[in-house]
């Protein structure tokens, strides 16, 4: 067990072990005069704090873009950190993406600059492969000023980065150094990061007030928005039963740990409608550190994944003392951010089945914006039809009631049915009786309730393709 | 003319820096010792009356060192920008949910704010307004209503031969800026105060400090280097900021800091109007307008502000590119219960031309017109040009501007295979229009067009130049050091801008109305030609040639055979004792304006724009997309094509981001419900149009005298947006019977385009 934190922050190795954990990593980085990364929101929508944020692999270092506002300090142990003023190209002249920005005009005003230039840093160490890619990559950092066509021209023409061969030392020693469980205390607050699962069950009956911390990009906002402090908190983020995804031919078990961005690494070519869905949670800050763990945890009303979860027969594994227990993705949120989970037990993995052959599936959200916004409405749906009649369909919605919720209703007035424009009415009506929407600041719940309805007329254009016209916006 | 430096696309001043992290903002600079951290005290209600003030429990928080309220100050309790009546901490009545009511001082910002939540405010609450509507009905204005007229508008409207009547709501938006509001004021030599605060307006702030604190404004230094965005927000809106800080920094005798965290800045500080739109307007069959008769209310929040300023701006561009026979034009400036708005980008202009182009839409649809037609056959033209303001419009480029885009942009084709799409799509469905720009150049206020500027060359040849305008990402100390160095003829690296100090040139205007390069960089020209004409003297008796004999190029002064680098002639005058300093000072020439009778020539010159938009929507969700957007703009001859090409795409994306997702909702006590990112959504990459092709306009040179010919181009581009706010009522419209037209509010969520298609298709006239 160690008690100081390990990092490297712009190619020096540094240990931390007198400030608070609850102190997030921007706070801390610009206190130390790292004042290249700033405060736009303290709630990772802005990606003006963004930072890379390394983590060792088996050669060298992964950049990541991450939201520094959002990183409790710990989260740094056996990590690297490069912010802009660590940038550097050869013979110490500017490093490529900062001279692509200063000279594309990539830059006004200047204060989102660093952020950005952060993620396309973290953008030059991935694939590319279209404008989609680069918008992924990009729609994190707002910026005010520019408009965005000079970044997204710096983003196209970016080079492709090596690795710098000094990050295999350095990641070497931060694996060395940060081998072992972390216990971290400071300011009489205390961070448990456990290297298996049994020390975390054990810490979680022990403290069953304890924070639960997977990604941190919604429990951050309880710091920097509500400004409670934690006295306990339990990181999930290095224990192995539940950061790997394991494949078992048919299906994949994925640890309620693994962030956003690795699963889509796997599930594109195998889900690709759920990969265009989970593209669309937060931006790729919030996807490298946020985890299906958190977003069932936190059981809103809207869930990004577990409508689609739900659709697709998932099912949830939960870590308890004594034992694995399995609950239908349905099932897990029972209320208003009300869950199954006992206070001893921990979400482990999410198990989700390979979609059967000639089954479709669809994901929608709708929202006001494209990128990182919470969807006003989402639908996701799994259907079969054998000779033109729904032989199987599962539907399920979020931001239509207190939780997701199966559309049982709609499913039993399809099933059966001829799939034919004429069965819709008498199944939209009875999606009716399913949902039960609100009125906020996203819409009111007339429009909630007529999108929801509308989005089953949707399915049927895409499914039965009446015209050769596009039936969605995405085939413009 | 034929320029060196001037016209060329230099890269902004700071880029470097912006990106490696030495471009340093105010929180970024080293925290002095002693410093304590500010906290606003704000109202939990929408309307109350103050009967009460505890402070004395955040005193008891560990590390709370002061506390502030109205009583602590000792001049004026004032910050109106225009009118007073604006106090800093009110006494009497709290009039909107975070309205700021007394401050905390303390070691950190976590005491600060732990201080400033025990704080004990009693009120008695009254009723709250928070719609245009309701502020109409009961007829309170936070200024007196004001109105434009030309000709015998009852009598036109009664004779015309077509007669329809429309309205539209627009709502309001919040700057964004990605730096939120700041101040740092320290404590100075002699008892003076030296002030960083992030505002575009640093003459102000010190002036209105001086009058808070009972100070002579000499005695006041406010220094701004850049800001991390302004649009507006930080005109007015930055005194509260400045001013809060000051006070406690008078009080307690150390620096002190104040700087709002994202909600807090979008809880407390104005925003752009809302504004509710009706016109009345006689036409002919061809669809020629002949009388107009508008209202323009605009929703001012609590307090006066900018808004006189704001409601005249659009009630001048509510004729956008158009010829109006007769008119009468109101502005009413409704008083709400919700933040003070104030400048935004554009400063009422952009809300006003909606209510023209509105119109124009509504007449092509009554009477089955191409809306592009009708817009046509309405420019100002020859024996069609005078203002509702009675300016006459000279040089006026649309017609022209028309002309090129619709060769190069296909628009008529184009035109044809939007309404082809439409009428066999039957899911998605495409819209697509061409808005028109005419913006008036100047500040409406004849008295705010003046600027002052400090040049001063080194004895190595490296000039320094100070102006009165504000650097917030539009490359003004650029375009400044390109004029600069064009005076002199030198290389741009030899010039340097420095900060902005009211304690070097003093009683600027705020850098806005797209005024900072027209106005400062006359100044900085003038300055550096006082120096020049010195310097050519000395070069002339040292040559032994006639003054006029000698030139500045390339970094050389020379005659004939003789020359001298720019360095020797510098260090040569300060040898002969020649002064290599001096102050340029421009007032813009020909205009005038009667604030009675709102009659003149406000503006020196118009700048143009013409944006062609193509959209899609989905008429299951009223979700869409931006498919197109062609804009040629007239910049006149510009400073830096460049940074011009990105104010044109920065504003019109920002002003897309108005008028389609950044929805500002208030519950029904009066509580902001979207005052952070995860809440109010501001464009992203993703939302530039797929296919996005901006042009400058070419051999654009102005007409009238400004600086180098170009023209202003802060504000004129983002009103191009307009074009896509058209094109999905063009797309909702489509659905309607014919010469029925379509009703969509701004901003046109995904919800409001939703319902205007429900309404269309219920064929509502």
């Amino acid at each position: 067990m160690r008690n100081t934190i390990t990092t490297n922050i712009n190619g020096r190795d540094v240990t931390i072990s007198d400030v608070p954990p609850d102190q997030m990593a921007l706070a801390w980085l610009r206190a130390e005069g790292f004042i290249s990364v700033k405060e736009g929101c303290g709630e990772g929508d802005c990606g003006a704090c963004t930072v890379a944020l390394g983590v060792p692999t088996a050669d060298g270092l992964d950049w990541r873009a991450v939201a520094s506002c959002l990183l409790f300090l710990p989260m740094l142990d056996g990590r690297a950190v490069l912010t802009a003023e660590g940038l550097k190209g050869p013979n110490g002249n500017p490093h490529p993406v900062q001279q692509a920005m200063a000279d594309g005009f990539g830059t006004q005003c200047g204060f989102c600059s660093p952020g950005f230039t952060m993620s396309l840093f973290a953008l030059a160490h991935h694939d590319r492969l279209d404008d989609q890619a680069i918008y992924d990559s990009l729609a994190g950092n707002l910026c005010r000023c520019t408009g965005y066509r000079p970044i997204i021209e710096v983003a196209r023409a970016l080079p492709n980065l090596a690795a710098d061969p000094g990050e295999a030392a350095v990641a070497e020693r931060l694996r060395a150094a940060a081998g072992a469980a972390l216990f971290y205390c400071a300011d009489g607050l205390s961070f448990f990061a456990p290297t298996d699962l049994r020390e975390a069950l054990a810490y979680r009956s022990a403290h069953p007030d304890a924070w639960i911390l997977a990604g941190g990009t919604d429990l951050g906002l309880a710091v920097t928005k509500r400004h409670q402090r934690p006295e306990v908190m339990l990181s999930l983020a290095r224990v192995p039963e539940l950061t790997r995804i394991t494949d078992n031919h048919g299906s994949l078990t994925i640890g309620a740990a693994v962030p956003y961005a690795e699963i889509l690494s796997v599930i594109s070519t195998r889900h690709p409608e759920l990969a265009k869905l989970l593209r669309r949670v937060g931006a790729t800050q919030v996807r490298n550190q946020g985890t299906f763990g958190g977003n069932l945890g936190n059981a809103s009303p809207i869930g990004d994944s577990l409508p689609a979860l739900i659709a697709l027969g998932a099912t949830i594994d939960i870590a308890a003392p004594d034992g694995l227990r399995t609950v239908a993705a349905q099932d897990f949120v029972t209320g208003y951010r009300k869950t199954q989970l006992a206070a001893d037990e921990l979400i482990a993995a999410v198990h989700l089945p390979d979609l059967p052959p000639g089954e479709l599936f669809r994901a929608y959200k709708v929202a006001k914006r494209v990128d990182q916004d919470i969807s006003t409405v989402s639908a996701s749906f799994r259907l079969r039809l054998e000779n033109g009649k729904v032989a199987a369909i599962a539907a399920a919605f979020g931001g239509v009631a207190a939780r997701p919720v199966r559309a049982h209703r709609l499913e039993a007035a399809l099933q059966g049915l001829p799939w034919t424009a004429a069965s819709l009415a008498g199944a939209q009506a009875a999606l009716a009786e399913d949902i039960a929407p609100q009125d906020d600041l996203r819409g009111t719940a007339g429009y909630r309730r007529k999108v929801a309805t509308n989005l089953v007329t949707r399915l049927w254009h895409e499914t039965t393709n009446p015209t050769e016209f596009p039936v969605s916006l995405d085939r413009l | 003319m034929d320029t060196a430096t001037v016209g060329q696309s230099f890269a902004h001043d700071s880029a470097a820096h912006h990106v490696d992290g030495k471009a340093s903002f105010i929180d970024d600079m080293p925290e002095p010792r002693n410093l304590l951290h500010a906290h606003l005290i704000t109202s939990p209600w929408a309307h109350a009356r103050l009967t009460g003030l505890d402070l004395a429990p955040c005193l008891t928080v560990p590390g709370v060192v002061a506390v502030a309220a109205a009583a602590d100050i000792p001049g004026l309790n004032d910050i109106g920008a225009i009118l007073k009546g604006e106090p800093l901490f009110p006494t009497e009545t709290l009039d909107y949910v975070g309205h700021p009511v007394a401050a905390v001082a303390a070691l950190s910002p976590a005491a600060a704010r732990a201080g400033a939540a025990l704080a004990k405010i009693v009120g008695t609450p009254l009723p709250p307004v928070f719609d245009i509507r309701t502020a109409l009905e009961r007829e309170d204005y936070v200024c007196p209503p004001m109105t434009m007229l030309r000709g015998d508008v009852d009598k036109a409207l009664a004779a015309a031969p077509l007669r329809l009547s429309g309205e539209t709501e627009i709502g309001g938006q919040d700057h964004f800026y990605l730096e939120t509001h700041i101040a740092l004021a320290l404590p100075a030599d002699g008892g003076g105060l030296h002030i960083f605060s992030s505002t575009q307006h640093p003459s102000e702030v010190q002036h209105l400090v001086a009058r808070l604190l009972g100070m002579p404004q000499s005695a006041v230094t406010v220094e701004v280097r850049r800001l991390g965005g302004g649009f507006g927000g930080k005109e007015s809106q930055a005194t509260l900021i400045a001013g809060v800080a000051a006070l406690l920094c008078r009080k307690t005798g150390r620096p002190v800091k104040l700087r709002l965290d994202r909600d807090d800045d979008m809880t407390v500080t104005g925003k752009r109007h809302s504004f509710l739109l009706r016109w009345d307007v006689g036409f002919d069959k061809d669809g020629r307008v002949e009388a107009v008769d508008m209202l323009l209310a605009a929703g001012s929040g609590w307090s006066t502000d900018l808004t006189p300023g704001v409601v005249s701006r659009a009630l001048s561009h509510a004729d956008n590119a158009y010829f109006y026979p007769a008119a009468r034009i109101r502005g009413l400036s409704c008083r709400t219960n919700h933040q003070s708005n104030t400048a935004f980008r554009g400063f009422g202009a952009p809300q006003g031309m909606i209510a023209a182009e509105a119109m124009m839409d509504d007449i092509a649809h009554h009477l089955r017109l191409d809306p592009l037609a009708v817009r046509k056959i309405n420019f100002y033209g020859p024996g069609r040009d005078i203002t509702p303001y009675h300016q006459t419009v000279e040089h006026f480029r649309l017609p022209a501007m028309l002309a090129e885009m619709e060769e190069k942009a296909d628009l008529a084709k184009r035109r044809v295979a939007v309404d082809s799409f439409n009428a066999g799509s039957p899911i998605i469905k495409k819209g697509f229009a061409v808005a028109p720009v005419k913006f008036g150049v100047s500040f409406n206020n004849p008295a705010m067009n003046q600027a002052g500027a400090l040049v001063m060359a080194y004895t190595d040849g490296s000039v320094l130049v100070n102006h009165g305008g504000i650097e917030m990402g539009q490359g003004l100390y650029t375009k400044i050091a390109q004029v600069t160095a064009e005076v002199f003829e030198i290389p741009l690296n030899q010039i340097r801008v420095s900060s902005t100090r009211t304690d070097k040139v003093p009683n600027t205007s705020p850098t806005a109305a797209s005024s900072g390069a027209d106005l400062n960089g006359m100044a900085a020209q003038q300055a550096a030609e006082i120096i020049r004409g010195r310097m050519a003297e000395v070069a002339a008796r040292k040559f032994g040639v006639p003054l006029e004999d000698v030139q500045f190029k390339n970094g050389e002064i020379r005659s004939g055979n003789y020359h001298i680098s720019f360095a020797e002639l510098a260090e040569l005058c300060h040898l002969q004792r020649v002064s290599l300093s001096a102050n340029g000072f421009y007032r813009t020439p020909k205009i005038h304006f009667d604030k009675e009778t709102m009659t003149g020539r406000p503006f020196f010159y118009f700048a143009h724009g013409l944006a062609a938009a193509e959209v899609a929507i989905d008429t299951l969700t009223g979700e869409w997309k931006c498919l197109r957007v062609d804009i040629l703009h007239d910049v006149g001859r510009s400073l830096n094509p460049a940074i011009d090409r990105g104010q044109i795409e920065g504003a019109f994306l920002q002003g897309l981001g108005w008028l389609t997702m950044e929805e500002l909702v208030w519950d029904k006590d009066g509580r902001l419900l979207t005052h952070a990112p995860s809440t109010y959504k501001i464009p992203t990459a993703r939302d530039l149009p797929a296919d996005f092709r901006v042009e400058l306009l070419a051999n654009a040179d102005n007409p009238e005298a400004s600086v180098y010919r170009s023209k202003a181009v802060g504000e004129p581009p983002l009103m191009l947006a307009v074009s896509v706010w058209l094109a999905l009522r063009d797309a909702v419209a489509s659905m309607a019977p014919p010469g029925a037209r379509a009703t969509l509010d701004a901003p046109a969520t995904p919800e409001r385009i939703l319902a205007a298609v429900e309404a269309a298709r219920s064929g509502v006239r």
